[in-house]
């Protein structure tokens, strides 16, 4: 970790490498390294139930992980997937979780002194997942930490409390 | 450094493993020892595996420095000995107190592994141990001047372990020429007295010193490693190696990754065999079509490898259920002894095999159904007598494989459930009102309530409440079914009903709307269709009537909120078993069955009520899978189907 961002910074100076994706109008970026990898759409199972922002389970390689539709999650209106939908898969603690967003769009180096905190009038009502807003050139990136997305209360749910199963 | 630690990390599970088996060896031998009091003298056999079992503890503890176990094997085998020197006549008395030192011994290794307290009565009881053994060592020590001290010593060689007593004595003259040097070397301290205590503290001091006494008793426990290795205790020449569970379990998770990819290639084998033959795939179609076959062909030789190593992957977490049932004899007979019972306890099927995590897990139900038997079950001989019993009473526990599950049945010959105690019972702890009419199995129902108990005085045996209902979640949660029989005056029968694996199931698959659910084949009753005239309702609920039987019906679309409409002619129905009780699923079609690999999703989503979990399908898709038992529960204790059901209709 210490390597990789020392590397980071030699090749951009003081500067914050994210992947940006956009939802609806907006962009947003999240740190490189909260993301583990950027999949293509597949067939999402609807779990019957479960808390109202998840999508459903995806098999990934073999693995289930569970699917949070970022739309839902926002208060944004449900929109049909398209060829860039995309899902961002990102480990939450030690369990895996995929995003699925309108589309994917590059890897930014932002420079740390283009990242504002958020403006008091977003930031606030339940959005502590808000680390700031990245300015490059005349597009404005609202930087997520993905871990804050889901709140406490929902990471619990996440977690669950496996007693009866195997393991 | 490091490397020493953990070398005895290593070793101190190697001990723990070692003296969970050599324990159950003795209480075996001490329960053998038992049924010949009588006869006023011991087996010798019985005496030998007595002595070897505890012989090996001591050399074990020793070697880890265990000393409070060394020490109480060390007076324990003596004792032992006396009894082979037959100086000692065996006796009630003495099997007690030979039962008493192992169950201190368990507690000694507890402290020793995991730390903790002494027990408390320690002292006391290897005063009364010490005192027992005195008094026929003094006379011993009459006739034979010093040897307590000699044998003492022997012992703490390999000497007496395997070589017969001939092989002994002329070791005895090793082991004074031994005894001289070391008297010798401590010339300037006073004299050892005889007590015991005293030559263990000496024995142990020595072991330390002199090397040469070292060097055999590290031998002894590689000889006892080897003689586990060849498998001499146990019957079978097998040879076996112990393997950490966690490995079989990652090696079992990859195994279930393959076979899902297993049965994707042949569903693209299938499809494009399928493409050929239907001539969609046109292009250079001279070379398709037997690649086509070559891959359906290796397809079909892959799965036959894959289904291979999955059963023996299967096989080598199977272990004999006899594991758990070895502890049994003791218990029961200790129970039976605190309660003044006379208990015989039969024993079959012990090497029905089964996965060792349920192996594991169905130890706890079946003591406390044990002892329930002993408590509850059994009447006391005297009653037994004017009821026309043997004043023994006799408990069997069975276990036998029947189709892909392992059925135990804990049986006994007592008294049976007292339905009317239970019905007195239930109404005074206002689980039932003191007019409702229930009929035999529902009262049965009523001792799996929590906090339930018939027992007028609280025993430390059970009586607690805490008993069967603790029992009952238990067996639900290994994905097992519990039923009990009981007729009154000459009995009660408790089955219980196990899958062989957890990791593993035959499913049906249904279709619910759009998604894929799979259902364990093992309380799937039967699957049919039923005309929507078929179907009645009671109180709004819906039901059918199978056989005579009143079955609610749950629609799972519904349950779930999946949407879609009903169909206004027929519904599918998949009738599921769950302890007597019968539910039928409302589905949309059947989609076969299939053996799905079971993967947690409560760790993904969250536990949601009626899914137990989910299976990736052959071509990647995800099913999940229904909880039976959940759902079922769920659906009754939502009060609409069970006034469906008592309605009568």
């Amino acid at each position: 970790m210490a390597e990789a961002t020392e590397q980071r910074q030699q090749l951009s100076g003081e500067a914050i490498k994210v992947v940006s994706f956009r939802l609806g109008s907006e962009e947003y970026g999240v740190d490189i390294g909260q993301v583990q990898e950027i999949i293509r759409l597949v067939a999402i199972t609807h779990v019957p139930r479960a808390p109202r922002f998840m999508e459903g389970v995806i098999n990934l390689r073999g693995q289930l992980i569970p699917i949070i539709d970022l739309r839902t999650r926002f208060g944004m209106q449900r929109t049909d997937s398209t060829k860039q939908t995309r899902i961002v898969v990102t480990e939450i603690g030690t369990k895996k979780v995929g995003i699925v967003v309108d589309s994917v769009s590059e890897v930014l180096d932002i420079p740390v002194e283009n990242v504002e905190d958020a403006p008091e009038m977003i930031a606030g009502v339940g959005t502590e997942y808000i680390q700031g807003v990245g300015k490059m050139n005349d597009r404005l990136i609202i930087m997520l930490d993905l871990t804050m997305v889901i709140s406490e209360s929902e990471k619990s749910q996440l977690a669950g409390i496996d007693a009866v199963l195997p393991s | 450094m490091s490397d020493d630690l953990f070398d005895k990390q290593e070793f101190v599970s190697y001990f723990r493993d070692e003296s969970d088996e050599l324990l159950q060896q003795i209480d075996a031998d001490l329960l053998k020892l038992e049924e010949s009091v009588g006869e006023g003298h011991a087996d010798p056999e019985i005496i030998n595996s007595l002595f070897r079992a505890l012989h090996t503890v001591k050399g074990s503890s020793g070697m880890l420095g265990f000393t409070d176990v060394q020490g109480l094997a060390h007076k324990l085998e003596n004792l032992c000995d006396l009894l082979r020197k037959e100086r000692m006549p065996l006796s009630e008395s003495i099997v007690d107190i030979l039962f008493g030192g192992r169950d201190f011994l368990t507690q000694l290794i507890e402290v020793a592994i995991n730390g903790g307290e002494l027990p408390l009565d320690l002292s006391e009881y290897t005063g009364r141990l010490d005192k027992s053994v005195a008094v026929y060592e003094e006379t011993s020590h009459v006739i034979e001047g010093t040897s307590s001290e000699v044998q003492a010593f022997e012992e703490s060689t390999d000497a007496s372990t395997s070589k017969s007593t001939q092989d002994m004595e002329a070791f005895e003259a090793e082991i004074a020429r031994l005894l001289e040097a070391a008297n010798a070397k401590k010339a300037d301290e006073p004299a050892p007295t005889i007590s015991t205590e005293s030559v263990v503290v000496a024995a142990t001091d020595m072991i330390g010193e002199t090397p040469a006494v070292q060097a055999p008793a590290t031998e002894k426990l590689d000889k006892a490693t080897i003689e586990k290795a060849t498998g001499q205790k146990r019957t079978s020449l097998n040879q076996t190696i112990r393997v950490d569970i966690e490995r079989l379990d990652t090696l079992l998770n990859l195994v279930g990754e393959l076979v899902i990819n297993r049965t994707r290639i042949s569903d693209i084998a299938t499809t494009l065999e399928r493409l050929v033959s239907d001539k969609a795939l046109d292009a250079s179609s001279g070379l398709v079509g037997p690649l086509a076959k070559d891959l359906a062909d290796s397809s079909a030789l892959l799965a036959r490898t894959t289904n291979e190593i999955q059963e023996s992957i299967m096989k080598v977490r199977m272990v004999p259920i006899g594991q758990v049932f070895d502890r049994f004899p003791r218990l029961v007979r200790d129970v039976a002894k605190a309660r003044g019972k006379e208990v015989q306890l039969n024993i079959s099927g012990a090497e029905t095999d089964l996965d060792k995590t349920i192996v594991d897990e169905v130890g706890e139900p079946l003591m406390h159904l044990l002892r329930n038997c002993v408590d509850h079950g059994i009447e006391n001989p005297d009653v037994r007598e004017q009821r026309g019993k043997p004043r023994a009473g006799t408990i069997s526990l069975n276990a036998y494989h029947e189709g892909n599950q392992i059925i135990i049945e804990v049986s006994d010959d007592g008294g049976g459930i007292d339905l009317e105690r239970v019905r007195a019972r239930g109404i005074k702890q206002g689980l039932i009102g003191s007019d409702d009419r229930l009929s035999d199995r529902e009262l049965i129902e009523l001792i799996f309530t929590p906090g339930f108990s018939t027992a007028e005085v609280i025993s430390d045996v059970s009586g607690r409440g805490v008993g069967m209902d603790v029992v009952k979640k238990n067996i639900t949660r290994l994905k097992g079914v519990f039923d009990v029989d009981s007729i009154s005056g000459s009995g009660t029968k408790f089955t219980i009903k196990l899958p062989l694996t957890l990791a593993i199931i035959q499913a049906l698959l249904v279709r619910v709307v759009e998604e894929l659910y799979a259902i364990p084949l093992d309380s799937v009753i039967e699957s049919q269709r039923v005309e929507m005239n078929d179907v009645r309702t009671v109180h709004g609920n819906e039901v059918i009537t199978l056989r005579g039987q009143v079955v609610p019906l749950v629609r799972i679309a519904e349950f779930f909120e999946l949407g879609g409409a009903r169909d206004p002619e027929k519904v599918m129905i998949v009738i599921v078993g769950l302890g007597g009780r019968q539910v039928g699923l409302v589905v949309d079609s059947f989609q076969g069955e299939q053996e799905i690999v079971i993967k947690p999703l409560s760790d993904v989503v969250g536990r949601i009520a009626g899914i137990s979990g989910a299976t990736i399908l052959g071509n990647g898709s995800i099913s999940l899978i229904i909880d039976v038992h959940s759902l079922v529960s769920e659906a009754y204790t939502d009060g609409k189907v069970a006034r469906a059901e008592f309605s009568g209709v």
